[in-house]
C-alpha cells in the first residue's frame, strides 16, 4: 500500500567562516584589449556558477554586457587569494570583492575621462562601454580608447579590491557573540512523498522551497543550487550509507554507495525571497549549503506523517521503514491485548 | 623516442608472458562468423576473454585489463544480433542488447516480463551496450534478465567445434554466483524461448534502493498460463533473482496453483510460500529479513496485477 505524507522543516545558516576567522577575498578589474574587461579572482567555480555571478556583478557596475567580462579564475601566478569555494561564501565574499574592484575601475574611468574631457565627473555619462560629456553626448570615448590614452600617460586603467569583513569570536562560555557570521540564510521546505508500506521504498514527489537569499543575482542559478542541494539532501535522507563490517567499507564506490539519479528527482516549486537585507553584493546571501539542510528533516517529518513512525537515524532505508512498521503493528496489537 | 619504441617492440614480443601488456597483443579477434569465433575459442580456450557489450567485463577488469592477453570480440557477428520468430519459438541472438529487448514489438507482445526487465537494467547507456548473452554468462545472482528467462522456459544454445550443439535450460546452466556450466571452448549463441499461449500473463517486479542504475535487492518474474476455460491455472513459473546463489524457481507455488481456479487462490498463502522457500543473505543491497518480507509482499502484488490484467480483458 502507498501512503502519502507531508513534512516541513525550517533552517537558518550563518555562512562564511565567521567566528573571527580572517576570511576575505581579493579581486581586480582592468580594461583588457578587444572590448573585454578582465576580472582576476581565485574563486573556484565547482559548478555552482560563481563565475557567472561575478560576470553579472561587474557588468552591472561598469554598465556593459556580461559577455564583455573575461575572467582569469584560480591561477596562482595571475590571481590573489579569494578563499575557498566552501562555507557558502563565494557570492558574498568574492561577489563583494569583484563589485568593489569594478567600482574602483569605474572611479578610475571617471577620473581619467574627466582629464581627457577637461570636465568634472558629475558632467559625464556612462553607457555601453562609453563615457561621454552629458552636454555633448557625441563627444565620447570607449573604455578601451580611454585605456590607450591612460597607457600613453604611463599609467594603467585598473583597480584591485579586497573584501575583509569583521566577525567576532564566540564567547567560549556561552557560544554567543555580537556578530559571529556575516549574515544568515533562511530556508523552509515542504516535502510531499509516498511510502510504499510493502517495500519500505520512499518516493519524494514534490519539494516546495522558500529561500530567503537577500537577492538572487542569477535566479536560475539560485534555483539550480536549491534543486541540486535538495537532491543531495534526499540522498542524505534516504540513500547515502557507508556500510562497514569489521573495519572494512563494503561499499567504497558509487555502485554501492548510492546517491539519487535524475529518475529519483522530484518536482520542484521554488520561491525566492529577496529583501536585499545583507552586506553582500546587492544584498545577496549564500545558498550553497542551506539548500541541503532542510531536506532530511522535512523528509523524516513527511514519513512520520505518512506512516506514523519516527526514524531517528539517517539514511531512512527501506529496511528501517519495514522494521519500524512491523514493530508498530506489534506494539499496537500488544497494547490492544493489554486493554 | 627511438629508445622507447624499442622498448615497445620488446614488450610486444614478450607480451604473452609479461604482465604489463600495453600494446594490442596478437590476440584481438573480431570475426564475422560464428564458426570463426568457435575456431578461435577452441585454439585459446581459457586464455581468451569473450567480450560482448563489456558492461560487466570491463568493470570487473577495470584496473587490471593487462591481465587479459587475448580478446574475442563478438561485435561483428551479425547473426548474434537478431531476434527471429518461428512457428513455435523465438530465437534471440546472444548479442541482442537490452535496448533491443526493451523496444522489440515481438518481445513486448510475447514476453512482456522480459521486456520490462530489460527496461529496468542500469541506464540508457548500459542498455545500449549490454547484451542478453552477457547478462546470462556473467551469471550474477542479481542479473535482471535471468529470472524472466527462467520464467519463460528459456533454453540456451551452446556451440563449440568439438562437441555437438547443446540446448540447456536456465536451471541446468546456472550453478552458483558467477558460475555456469559453460566450458572455455563453448559459446552461447542463442536463447530459445517457446512461444507462450495467448492465455499467458506475466508480472515483473524489481526492488532496489533507487529507480535507475541499481543492482536489484530482489526480482520477481511471475508467469501464469491459464487453461482454455480462462479460469483454471494451467502452468505457473515463479522465478526470483537476488535471493539465492542463482536465479531460482519456487516450484511449490506451481503445486498449489496448477489446476485451481485463479479466483479462488489465496494470494497471501502463496506469498508466504515464496517467503518460506527462499534463503537470501545479508548484503549491502538488503538484509535477509528485508528480502524475505518483501518477497512475500511482491508475490502478492504480482498475483494482484495478473488478476487485474485478466479482469481487464473480461471487460473488453
Amino acid at each position: 500500500m502507498k501512503k502519502r505524507g507531508r513534512g516541513i522543516a525550517t533552517i537558518m545558516f550563518g555562512f562564511g567562516y565567521g567566528e573571527g576567522f580572517p576570511d576575505h577575498s581579493i579581486a581586480s578589474a582592468e580594461i583588457e584589449e578587444e572590448g573585454k574587461i578582465l576580472i582576476r579572482t581565485a574563486a573556484a567555480d565547482v559548478g555552482q556558477g560563481i563565475l557567472t555571478t561575478i560576470s553579472q556583478i561587474s557588468a552591472e557596475v561598469l554598465k556593459v554586457k556580461p559577455e564583455a567580462i573575461q575572467i582569469i579564475p584560480g591561477d596562482t601566478h595571475l590571481t590573489k587569494n579569494s578563499g575557498s569555494s566552501s562555507a557558502t561564501r563565494q557570492t558574498f565574499f568574492t561577489g563583494n570583492a569583484v563589485k568593489e574592484a569594478s567600482e574602483g575601475l569605474l572611479s578610475n574611468i571617471y577620473h581619467y575621462a574627466s582629464i581627457e574631457f577637461r570636465s568634472n565627473h558629475v558632467e559625464l555619462g556612462i553607457k555601453g562601454g562609453y563615457i561621454f560629456r552629458k552636454d555633448n553626448p557625441n563627444n565620447q570615448l570607449s573604455y578601451w580608447e580611454l585605456a590607450e590614452r591612460v597607457k600613453a600617460r604611463g599609467d594603467n586603467l585598473k583597480a584591485e579590491s579586497s573584501f575583509f569583513p569583521h566577525t567576532d569570536k564566540p564567547d567560549p562560555e556561552t557560544g554567543q557573540g555580537e556578530k559571529l557570521y556575516v549574515a544568515y540564510t533562511f530556508v523552509t521546505q515542504i516535502i510531499d512523498l509516498e511510502v510504499n508500506t510493502d517495500t519500505g521504498i520512499v518516493e519524494v514527489l514534490k519539494v516546495y522551497t522558500a529561500a530567503d537569499i537577500g537577492k538572487a543575482i542569477n535566479p536560475k542559478n539560485v534555483e539550480g543550487q536549491i534543486e541540486g542541494g535538495t537532491v543531495q539532501g534526499i540522498g542524505m535522507a534516504l540513500m547515502e550509507e557507508q556500510i562497514i563490517k569489521e573495519g572494512i567499507t563494503l561499499n567504497p564506490d558509487l555502485t554501492g554507495y548510492l546517491i539519487p539519479t535524475s529518475m529519483d528527482t522530484p518536482h520542484f516549486i521554488t520561491r525566492l525571497i529577496e529583501n536585499e537585507d545583507s552586506e553582500g553584493p546587492y544584498g545577496a546571501k549564500g545558498i550553497g549549503e542551506p539548500a541541503t539542510i532542510a531536506t532530511a528533516p522535512a523528509i523524516a517529518n513527511a514519513i512520520y506523517d505518512a506512516i506514523g513512525v519516527r526514524i531517528y537515524d539517517l539514511p531512512i532505508t527501506p529496511e528501517k521503514i519495514l522494521k519500524a512498521l512491523k514493530e508498530k503493528v506489534k506494539f499496537t496489537s500488544e497494547g490492544w491485548l493489554g486493554l | 623516442m627511438e629508445e622507447s619504441f624499442g622498448d615497445l617492440k620488446k614488450g610486444q614480443k614478450n607480451c604473452q608472458r609479461t604482465v604489463h601488456c600495453h600494446v594490442p597483443c596478437q590476440g584481438y579477434f573480431a570475426p564475422q562468423k560464428i564458426e570463426e569465433a568457435l575456431e578461435i575459442l577452441s585454439k585459446y580456450g581459457k586464455e581468451i576473454k569473450i567480450i560482448a557489450g563489456g558492461t560487466d567485463l570491463l568493470v570487473q577488469y577495470y584496473d587490471r585489463l593487462y591481465e587479459i592477453n587475448h580478446w574475442l570480440d563478438l561485435k561483428n557477428i551479425q547473426e548474434l544480433k537478431e531476434i527471429n520468430i518461428t512457428q513455435d519459438e523465438m530465437e534471440i541472438g546472444a548479442m541482442v542488447t537490452h535496448t533491443q529487448l526493451e523496444t522489440s514489438e515481438d518481445i513486448k507482445k510475447y514476453y512482456p516480463v522480459l521486456s520490462q526487465a530489460a527496461a529496468d537494467i542500469g541506464s540508457p547507456q548500459i542498455r545500449n551496450r549490454g547484451t542478453v548473452g552477457g547478462n546470462i554468462v556473467n551469471a550474477s545472482p542479481a542479473g535482471d534478465l535471468l529470472a524472466p528467462l527462467m520464467a519463460y522456459n528459456a533454453q540456451f544454445r551452446l556451440l563449440s567445434t568439438t562437441q555437438e550443439e547443446k540446448l540447456v535450460s536456465a536451471e541446468e546452466f546456472f550453478i552458483g554466483p558467477k558460475k555456469t556450466i559453460l566450458e572455455p571452448a563453448q559459446l552461447l549463441t542463442q536463447i530459445i524461448l517457446p512461444l507462450p499461449s495467448e492465455r499467458t500473463y506475466g508480472s515483473w517486479i524489481k526492488i532496489g534502493k533507487r529507480k535507475a542504475l541499481i543492482i536489484a535487492a530482489i526480482t520477481l518474474a511471475l508467469v501464469v498460463e491459464m487453461a482454455e476455460d480462462h479460469k483454471t491455472v494451467k502452468d505457473v513459473r515463479t522465478c526470483l533473482g537476488s535471493v539465492a546463489p542463482t536465479p531460482i524457481e519456487i516450484k511449490e507455488v506451481k503445486k498449489k496453483m496448477a489446476g485451481k481456479n485463479f479466483n479462488q487462490l489465496d494470494f497471501k498463502q502463496l506469498g508466504q510460500i515464496v517467503e518460506d522457500k527462499i534463503s537470501p543473505i545479508d548484503d549491502i543491497r538488503g538484509t535477509r529479513e528485508y528480502r524475505k518480507d518483501v518477497a512475500k509482499k511482491i508475490m502478492i502484488k504480482a498475483l494482484e496485477e495478473i488478476d487485474e490484467s485478466m479482469r481487464g480483458e473480461e471487460v473488453i
